[in-house]
């Protein structure tokens, strides 16, 4: 029953879609019109209900999509890899050239794509990697990330104690993110410099862990932590906790990412160091130019601004990684001029004339 | 109650059995005294065994896990799990359980954030730093808390639903309803007054009592055990029960207040961190003496908080009448039922109870982080259960007492934060709390079946 009114609804949007395609054109009567009605976008979204993806990466890639003159189909998994392997399927049924997949999980996901790419859809790994060596991968570059957070702790402390939480360990970003902070503070640990003197994994990247074991790290060396570099913004929240406990807060630098609310207020206040920003709708614009491509040319390593990516996993894909940027007090005035954060969030709290975006 | 095999004994044959006894009778001086004191054998294994813990960790981790700061901060990581396994005690002496708690809490402890951080002063346009929105955001906490978990209740006791189906609901529902509203974002930064709650610092105000206040803390606690004491006794003599001799009843009182007040000292001992105690003095005008500032920073509010809970929750439980059903209730529901005990209303009271302590560990937490976020209690209803099962609460009901369940979370949080004082990794950490979970009440079947 439910498979016949699917079967149904994904041939009336065939329907739909077709007769949509004859009226632009006849409208449009130009070539370039018919192969972009062709170019239906179809998007696996693996949990819509997470802010980010509505607010952000969706509005970006419609509008990239419909800029190339293609169509947008779309939908979600809702954080189940069985309904996403049946949802890709879904959206190939509904007439995709090109699917763009963010991965509940990577591997799971493969036979699905492997059939998609069999059957002439390329597949863009959006934002997660997917083990496929067709695929293309479109991602930040996870192991710059790790390299900014630290390069702007270790600018405000090149030399002493060192504090290291990361993420979850079953997340391979958390050791991508921690291989960068290892290329800007290895040489000084090896010279004795830097010593760390914690560094953790924290379940489910949880920020009151992270305050625990913050705490557990301060105690067992007697406060003598000069600097934490801390993989992602909510768990700097849980570092910066512990830290204001003891007095530190502000005169320890901390690192972060995501650009949350909350923590581009940190920065402003001064108990943050940097956070660094990964603006989800230049991801979103990249990967809707990139299926627009790919709808002419199924070959992902002919879409323009890729580069191959060595996988942990041992493949090599075609890739872009887009350079996140890292938000100091400096240039808190990028986040509000890209309309990111409102300048009531960001300013907080903030005192008159400490930050020149503040007033 | 485990002390009174020797008598027993005597008659059995076989070597198995006399070794038994030898063992008994060689014991016998110590039971006895244990059975004039008339105290828990297995609460005296448990402190032996949280003993045992802070020593070995101690030795192991150099000498800093026994000191004043490191005990003040597990007194603080102990206390949200252990305002809800007081709550999660009743909910399994009546044969039920609540596996909603974290959930529940993630929800509550966004609600109560939203309440102060957006709702008040930015809906309402009142502005941030209000004096009263800690109160407010507390007691519609508290109430949502009631509510929520008086509805899960309901459906338990006037739906005939199994607890483990409907507050495994719960947790899903609970948790899915934060993502909703939530969608992802991180609640920060909190009231100022409400971060108190947390045992946190704010500038140079500190989440706790300081110095005398502690000291008062304390010596109304001793007297509070002192006068249970005498009251317990002179009840005894009047229905002509036998009562302890003297000179346990003293022991007894002089070692809890012992506990008491060496919880204070210790508390007392840890004084503010140098660069608040810097700020302090400068704003109190206090001069700096040449060995260095040193200001108490005393006992800490979650743990006063966490010391009303359990003087509400044990009153509840062994003076109430609610109590009473709750206890009867566990130990046989048709045989209370028919006793003309509303087992119905009492079962429903005991999720809306666990609400509420939810809605009170929420702000502890969330209050302490000075943010909420998604994964707020997140696994939560796993060391709130575990802890009221290693404190001898038992799954078949009848049996489990509040002060066990405390003592079952601080032995817990033991574990755990020891572990990060020694740099153990989380999986590593998981593996061992399991273990002593089960070994825990594996011990204590055993040594059960022993006895009877």
């Amino acid at each position: 029953m439910r498979r016949s009114l699917a079967v149904l609804a994904a041939m009336f949007t065939l329907i739909v879609s077709a007769c949509g395609g004859t009226s632009s054109g006849t409208t449009g009567g130009a070539a370039s019109a018919t192969t972009a009605a062709a170019c239906t976008v179809g998007v696996s979204w693996n949990n819509y209900q997470e802010e980010r993806w509505a607010k952000w990466d969706e509005p970006a890639l419609k509008a990239a999509i419909a800029a190339g003159g293609g169509k947008y189909v779309s939908n979600d998994a809702k954080s189940s890899p069985e309904t996403q392997a049946s949802n890709v399927d879904n959206l190939i049924s509904q007439g995709a050239k090109v699917v763009v997949i963010l991965a509940q999980d990577g591997t799971a996901i493969k036979p699905s794509v492997a059939k998609s790419i069999q059957n002439g859809v390329p597949v863009i790994a959006y934002d997660r990697l997917i083990e496929d060596p067709k695929a293309l991968y479109i991602t930040f570059d996870n192991v710059l990330v790790g390299k900014l957070e630290a390069q702007a702790v270790f600018a405000a402390k090149p030399k002493g104690n060192y504090a290291i939480i990361k993420g979850n360990k079953a997340d391979a970003n958390a050791d991508f993110l921690r291989s960068g902070m290892e290329q800007v503070i290895g040489a000084a640990v090896k010279a004795g410099d830097i010593k760390i003197v914690g560094e953790t994994y924290t379940d489910n990247w949880d920020p009151a862990k992270a305050q625990t074991n913050m705490e557990q790290i301060l105690t067992a060396n007697q406060n003598k932590v000069d600097a934490v570099l801390s993989e992602n913004d909510g768990m700097a929240g849980g570092v910066i906790a512990a830290l204001t406990a003891q007095g530190l807060a502000g005169k320890t630098p901390v690192s972060g990412q995501d650009g949350d609310k909350a923590a581009l207020n940190r920065v402003a206040l001064g108990t943050q160091t940097v956070d660094v920003w990964k603006d989800a709708r230049l991801l979103g614009k990249t990967a809707g130019d990139a299926a627009i491509q790919l709808c002419k040319n199924a070959d992902p390593s002919k879409v323009s601004g890729t580069a191959i990516f060595k996988t942990p996993g041992g493949n090599s894909l075609s890739s872009i990684l887009l350079t996140p940027n890292p938000i100091t007090k400096d240039n808190l005035k990028d986040v509000l001029d890209a309309g990111w954060i409102t300048k009531a969030d960001l300013c907080q709290g903030v005192a008159a004339g400490k930050v020149s975006v503040c007033g | 109650m485990g002390a009174s095999v020797p008598s027993e004994a005597s008659g059995a044959g076989g070597p198995a059995r006399s070794f038994a006894t030898t063992v008994s009778s060689a014991l016998a001086p110590v039971t006895g005294v244990l059975r004039s004191l008339e105290i828990d054998t297995r609460m005296l294994g448990m402190i032996a065994a949280l003993i045992v813990i802070w020593i070995s960790f101690n030795i192991v981790s150099g000498g800093n896990f026994l000191t004043a700061r490191n005990l003040w901060n597990l007194s603080v990581q102990s206390a949200s799990i252990a305002i809800m396994a007081t709550g999660m005690v009743l909910i399994i002496v009546s044969r039920n359980i609540d596996l909603s708690v974290g959930s529940m809490l993630g929800f509550l402890g966004y609600t109560m954030a939203m309440i102060q951080a957006v709702w008040i002063p930015k809906n309402l346009g009142l502005g941030f730093e209000q004096p009263y929105a800690w109160v407010i955001t507390l007691v519609i906490g508290i109430a949502l808390g009631f509510a929520v978990g008086g509805l899960q209740g309901f459906i338990v006791a006037f739906g005939g639903v199994p607890s483990f189906i409907v507050t495994l609901g719960g947790l899903l529902v609970w948790r899915g309803l934060l993502f909703r509203y939530a969608q992802g974002q991180t609640i920060a930064p909190l009231d100022t007054t409400f971060q108190m709650l947390g045992g946190g610092t704010v500038g140079t105000r500190v989440g706790a009592l300081g110095e005398w206040p502690s000291w008062i803390l304390g010596a109304l606690i001793c007297l509070g055990i002192v006068g249970t004491l005498i009251a317990s006794r002179r009840r005894k003599r009047r229905y002509g029960f036998p009562v302890r001799p003297m000179w346990a009843e003293v022991l007894v009182g002089v070692v809890a207040c012992g506990v008491v007040i060496g919880t204070v000292w210790v508390a007392n001992n840890y004084p503010l961190p140098p660069a608040v105690a810097e700020q302090y003095a400068q704003e109190h005008g206090i001069q700096a003496p040449p060995g260095g500032l040193f200001i108490p920073t005393g006992v800490a509010f979650p743990v006063v908080i966490m010391l009303i809970v359990t003087l509400v929750v044990t009153f509840l439980a062994t003076r109430r009448r609610f109590g009473r059903y709750v206890y009867a209730i566990g130990g046989n529901p048709d045989a209370a039922a028919l006793a003309g005990i509303n087992v119905r209303r009492t079962i429903m009271l005991t999720f809306a109870l666990m609400g509420s302590l939810a809605a009170v560990s929420a702000a502890v937490q969330t209050a302490r982080l000075n943010a909420a976020v998604t994964s707020l209690g997140t696994q939560n209803e796993l060391d709130v259960i575990s802890a009221a099962v290693i404190g001898g609460t038992s799954f078949s009901g009848g049996i489990g007492t509040v002060p066990g369940a405390i003592l079952g979370a601080v032995v817990m949080q033991s574990l755990r934060s020891g572990m990060v004082l020694l740099l153990v990794d989380s999986p590593t950490q998981d593996i061992v709390v399991g273990i002593v979970l089960v070994a825990a009440v594996g011990l204590d079947a055993l040594f059960r079946r022993r006895v009877s």
